[in-house]
């Protein structure tokens, strides 16, 4: 409990700038959308003409752009980044730095196993990537509901929520594996955010050609995108199961590399 | 009943040799010193007892208990203090040392206090405020405030001013008479002296010997140097006792070993301008040794 509470204080200035950002970033997004609604159909044309390649590395898809939860629901892409960045970058530190600080020699040698250390520091870090979900989804509910005349979007804010978490947790697990398997402390943050961004990449290029389809699988950017989930109301069973086996296999890894490796001191 | 028994342990790091084949006991209630030259393996030892790293080969007991695979159980009656330390540089230091305490399930509270007065340490300082020797003080505290059983100490000494060494050794010698065992590492070869009953010595990551500190200091070197107004005849220096005699310019330099009074009255039959009379340095020990081995062959 103590490292749990520790973990908290320490991550909490962390977790207050990562809310402020995503304010920022809901306000200013649902600001454009505000001028663009204004704007009237001239933007819409405009935008159907920009070729698919492009809309697609924008992340506008095939929304309805005219209506508030299509324009979250593009939006959300980048609410995904920022929450699966903070989850990995989370994951990964809340590792690394007692080797990063060399306080490894302090925490390591206290009467616990390495196992019960890493369940406290997880914890911490679900508990850190939950709030900020939550964060979110507040802001995400209060400030898209003054744009959404009349349109129910809690429900469709919800849902995406949901499988933001789950990418979170997906991410926070493979930070941290990374983390435990990593001999070098400096370098495992970016490490995780490295794999986080090709795995972004690997989903725009999928976007871009139906050629490579056959990749969706490959990243979990593809498992929770707004439009299906929006559309179905509920997530692809593939895409959970796979979620899933990620943070089994990374969470397995974590603890079974980190009880084994030398701590670097 | 030995708490340390430390058998064959052996360490590489990939192909780069940490320690080989390391063997030694510590008794119950002894002072046990561990010397070498830096690199020589110390810290690897100590860091392989505490399971902070995992041996190649060979194996070590505290308490009785493997160390690797009871480490926690056996951490609750270890303090420690590394040879650097790190500590979480935005907490104040009774945060820290609450937090350290916390691991410990007993109340250290009056311990802590006690333990800060004796050695001159403001609790409500922020670490990241505090000089090397001020964190030092932390970890000496942070060390000792949960009463261990054993105390472990990686050159310890480093960056505390000689009236805080003399401060640390007391507390120290203080824990031995209640009971707790304590490992010594240092490079300093007084620094041992002047607490241990026993030490080991290691050099290139291997044991050279195992010896009582009495045994170690009835070889007691001095280390003798005589600067002369002008250059006189040396071999009335060349008593039993001095050895590697050697003159450059007007510095006279040996290394004398048996009843002090006698080389002093020779000295003082000189005309000095100045003289240095030193402990050898650990390396000029271990040279000493490596000739009474070749002696022996």
């Amino acid at each position: 409990m103590n490292i749990f509470l520790r973990e908290m204080k320490a991550n909490l200035t962390s977790l207050f700038f990562w809310s402020l950002g995503m304010l920022f970033m809901i306000i200013g997004g649902m600001a454009k959308f505000a001028t663009y609604v204004n704007s009237g159909q001239s933007i819409t044309d405009l935008i159907s003409q920009i070729p698919a390649t492009l809309r697609a590395v924008l992340g506008f898809g095939d929304f309805d752009l005219t209506k508030a939860s299509g324009f979250y629901g593009m939006l959300y892409l980048y609410l995904l980044l920022m929450t699966t960045i903070h989850a990995a970058m989370l994951g990964s530190n809340i590792i690394a730095k007692e080797e990063r600080d060399k306080t490894t020699e302090f925490l390591m040698v206290k009467p616990m196993s390495r196992s019960r250390i890493l369940t406290a520091k997880l914890a911490a870090g679900l508990a850190n990537i939950a709030l900020l979900n939550l964060v979110t989804m507040a802001l995400s509910i209060s400030i898209v509901g003054q744009y959404s005349t009349g349109e129910a979007i809690t429900g469709d804010i919800l849902i995406l929520m949901a499988g933001m978490f789950i990418l979170q947790v997906v991410f926070l697990f493979l930070g941290a594996g990374i983390s435990a398997v990593s001999r070098d402390p400096k370098i495992s943050a970016s490490i995780a955010t490295t794999v986080l961004l090709g795995a972004y990449l690997i989903s725009v290029a999928v976007d871009m050609s139906s050629s490579l389809n056959a990749l969706r699988y490959l990243t979990p950017f593809k498992y929770f995108e707004a439009a299906p989930l929006m559309a179905t109301g509920g997530f692809d069973v593939i895409s959970v199961m796979l979620s899933l086996g990620i943070i089994i296999v990374s969470g397995f890894a974590t603890y079974y590399f980190y009880n084994r490796r030398d701590l670097c001191v | 009943m030995n708490i340390i028994e430390i058998r064959n342990l052996t360490k590489y790091y990939g192909k780069a040799r940490g320690i080989v084949d390391v063997s030694f006991d510590v008794g119950a209630g002894e002072v046990f010193g561990f010397i070498g030259p830096n690199g020589a393996g110390k810290s690897t030892t100590i860091r392989t007892l505490l399971s902070l790293i995992r041996p190649t080969s060979g194996s070590a007991a505290i308490f009785g208990k493997d160390c690797i695979t009871h480490a926690p159980e056996i951490a609750k009656d270890i303090g420690y203090l590394p040879s650097e330390v790190f500590y979480y540089d935005k907490m104040k230091v009774i945060d820290l040392l609450r937090y350290s305490a916390s691991f410990y399930k007993k109340d250290c509270s009056k311990r802590i206090k006690e333990l800060a007065e004796r050695m001159d340490l403001d609790l409500k300082r922020r670490i990241d405020d505090l000089s090397f020797g001020n964190k030092k003080k932390v970890g000496i505290v942070q060390c000792l405030l949960h009463e261990p059983r054993l105390i472990i100490l990686d050159e310890p000494t480093s960056g505390l001013d000689p009236l805080m060494q003399q401060t640390f050794f007391d507390l120290l010698r203080e824990e031995n008479r209640k009971g707790s065992t304590i490992l010594l590492s240092s490079h300093v070869l007084i620094e041992v002296q002047r607490i241990c009953s026993r030490v080991a010595i290691i050099k290139d990551g291997r044991i050279i010997r195992t010896e009582k500190m009495s045994e170690l200091t009835e070889n007691n070197y001095k280390k003798i140097r005589i600067e002369t107004g002008r250059i006189t005849d040396d071999s009335r220096f060349d008593l039993p006792g001095v050895s590697h005699l050697e003159r450059k310019d007007a510095l006279l330099s040996f290394f004398f070993k048996g009843n002090i009074n006698l080389i002093m009255k020779r000295i003082s039959e000189v005309e000095i301008s100045n003289v240095w009379i030193e402990e050898p340095t650990l390396e000029e020990v271990f040279l000493h040794y490596y000739q009474k081995g070749e002696e022996r062959a």
